[in-house]
């Protein structure tokens, strides 16, 4: 049986009061498993990137449930849901995030430093992390060096480095030409393993073919789940 | 799992860890890290220099009675302040003497006095008049001459910080000054003795001052008494205070009261604590704009550590990590320039003070100045939620 890494029950997500509120998730049910790439797409202020927030636990559910990776993080405290993160979460955002002042090595190992690893374990899973993204070349290049695609695997790097459970990315495409941003995927789809899925929010339709799963959102609601082209073979 | 109980307890390492990236962002942008270490080096330099300027000045308004030492002082009635002393009827020696706890009496001189320099002109000087002992050494500071070069008559010592005011050209030892219709000659040269009211200070013994001054021989201006035992002190002022004349006081408190005399009253303690909170508030600006700045250009960097699981204690140590360096190294660099400053300063008749307590306030008010100018990114990044990644 396939290990469920997140899930969510009737899910709501209010934001303002009175007047002003405007719901934005409206019971939403969703499972991404480990050993699976499932994107989450649909239209601008469809409610896809509070849908990915409130499943890594970066916002709080007005209603409804969500377990991480066990974990019943709807109803833990922010320091506990905080732990559950820093143990089994992954991330990679459009615009990189990656410090400007440190080189693409130390953009990892002191992320992992600040997760407590030792510092020659850090480094040596860093340098590694960097190799598998094929930037085994750039350790020592600060992100002002380094290309988009680049900066790109070099957060692709950090997420993995931590060895989490799920990597959750959004748009991570979206700043990339088409050649890049196919090879980011080649790379995202390959660290999909029987422990490991990925969770990504894109507009972006030429990711179809990497993914297991497409969930579509609109307004708030799944509107359909279909097969992506990893299930169909249309990925080769 | 392996991975999750090596990654339980960040501890030292995500200190550290963050202490790195703090420090590499602040340096990544040398011209804000410039701008930053001067601004905290401005205010540490005028924060020392105030602070160590208002102790020079208690130090030198008060610096005769601090040196002259003794338990309590015995003065006429109605004495503010140990430059504005009356001189004592003959008799008083015997009324300050005659507690039994009295163990020695000293005679002060301090008077002023109009000297005629070498050509011509008049400048009013302090005569200081005291008797030799070997546990009080007056003058202090004696960069040429020994005090016995003072035993013989009519000999002083004054200041190398006032040849010039004394018109005193070339070697200052045996020149001739006019104090009065009486000629002294100058023995010895004291170095930084400066005092708060300008008047250069002429020192004698007391024979040689009361000539000056046209005291008799047994009048003085002060007594100043060395007792057997210093708790018997309030007992002494307590005799001396029922002779309607005269007034006794512990050394500390004419001290204090003639401390807050010149410094408290002439408002020239307001006058540089003012100067000293306004070089804070420059550095609380200063500082507070580029620490905000650089927390404000790694706010992203800063929501994603917070996404990774970073707790918002390990986010707000990358502004304090921040705070505290520029604290360390600004102060550093300012105390440096108060140092150099007072070197300067000596020789323009100023005297900066920088002891330990001086070093301590100045360092706590740096300190200080950092943490309160840090207090706006503090606020930006615990405002900052872990979501804003997504947007």
């Amino acid at each position: 049986m396939r290990r469920v890494l997140v899930r969510s029950d009737a899910l709501e997500k209010t934001f303002g009061e009175g007047e002003l509120e405007t719901p934005v998730l409206k019971g939403i049910c969703v499972e991404v498993f480990a050993g699976e790439l499932v994107l989450l797409m649909g239209p601008s202020g469809s409610g896809k990137t509070t849908l990915i927030s409130v499943l890594a636990g970066l916002l709080r559910p007005t209603a409804g449930n969500v377990e991480l990776c066990g974990a019943p993080i709807s109803e833990l405290h922010e320091a506990e849901v905080t732990r559950v993160r820093r143990r089994h979460l992954g991330f990679v955002f459009q615009s990189y995030n990656l410090f400007p002042a440190l080189t693409a090595l130390d953009n990892i190992a002191e992320v992992l430093k600040l997760k407590g690893l030792p510092a020659r374990e850090a480094r040596e899973r860093a340098g590694n992390a960097l190799a598998d993204v094929g930037l085994g070349e750039r350790l020592h290049h600060r992100p002002g060096e380094l290309s988009g695609g680049q900066k790109q695997r070099v957060a692709i790097a950090r997420a993995l480095a931590g060895d989490p459970s799920l990597i959750m990315g959004d748009e991570v495409t979206a700043a990339l030409d088409t050649h890049t941003a196919l090879h980011v995927l080649e790379i995202l789809r390959r660290q999909v393993t029987s422990e490991r899925g990925i969770l990504l929010v894109t507009h972006d339709h030429r990711l179809e073919r990497f993914a297991d799963r497409v969930i579509e959102i609109e307004d708030g609601r799944i509107s359909r789940v279909v097969p992506g082209g990893a299930t169909t073979g249309e990925a080769a | 799992m392996g991975v999750t109980s090596r990654f339980s307890s960040p501890g030292l390492r995500s200190r550290r860890a963050m202490l790195r990236i703090a420090l590499k962002s602040l340096a990544h942008d040398r011209g804000k890290l410039v701008a930053s270490l001067a601004g905290v080096a401005f205010a540490a330099t005028l924060v020392f220099a105030q602070v160590g300027l208002y102790a020079g000045f208690l130090e030198s308004s008060s610096a005769v009675i601090r040196h002259v030492g003794g338990d309590v002082w015995v003065m006429a009635k109605g004495t503010a302040v140990v430059d504005n002393g009356e001189r004592l009827s003959a008799g008083s020696r015997e009324i300050a003497a005659a507690h039994p706890c009295v163990e020695r009496v000293r005679g002060l001189v301090l008077s002023f006095q109009a000297l005629r320099k070498p050509n011509g002109s008049l400048e009013a000087v302090q005569v200081v008049g005291f008797e030799p002992s070997p546990k009080h050494v007056v003058p202090w500071a004696l960069s040429r001459g020994l005090p016995q070069d003072l035993h013989a008559p009519m000999r002083v010592a004054i200041d190398r910080l006032d040849l010039e005011k004394l018109a005193i050209a070339g070697d200052p030892i045996g020149a001739e000054l006019g104090i009065g219709s009486q000629s002294v000659s100058v023995a010895a040269v004291t170095d930084g003795i400066r005092a708060f009211t300008l008047a250069p200070y002429v020192f004698a013994e007391l024979d040689t001052a009361r000539r000056l001054t046209l005291l008799g021989a047994d009048q003085v201006f002060y007594w100043v008494l060395d007792l057997a035992r210093p708790e018997c002190a309030s007992d002494v002022v307590a005799s001396v205070g029922r002779h309607p004349d005269l007034v006794a006081r512990r050394t500390d408190e004419f001290r204090s009261l003639t401390e807050d005399y010149w410094v408290a009253g002439s408002g020239a303690g307001t006058a540089l604590g003012f100067s000293a909170v306004l070089g804070l508030v420059v550095g609380v600006v200063i500082v507070g704009q580029t620490l905000y700045a650089v927390t404000k250009e790694h706010l992203r960097e800063l929501a994603t550590l917070k996404a990774i699981g970073a707790s918002p204690a390990e986010i707000v140590s990358f502004v304090t990590w921040q705070a505290a360096f520029l604290a360390i190294v600004g102060g550093g660099l300012g105390l440096g320039m108060a140092v150099a400053v007072q070197g300067w300063a000596i020789e323009v008749g100023l005297n900066i003070v920088l002891s330990g307590p001086v070093l301590a306030l100045g360092c706590g008010a740096v300190l200080a100045m950092c943490t309160v100018a840090s207090l706006w990114s503090v606020r930006a990044v615990l405002a900052l939620e872990a979501a804003e990644v997504f947007r």
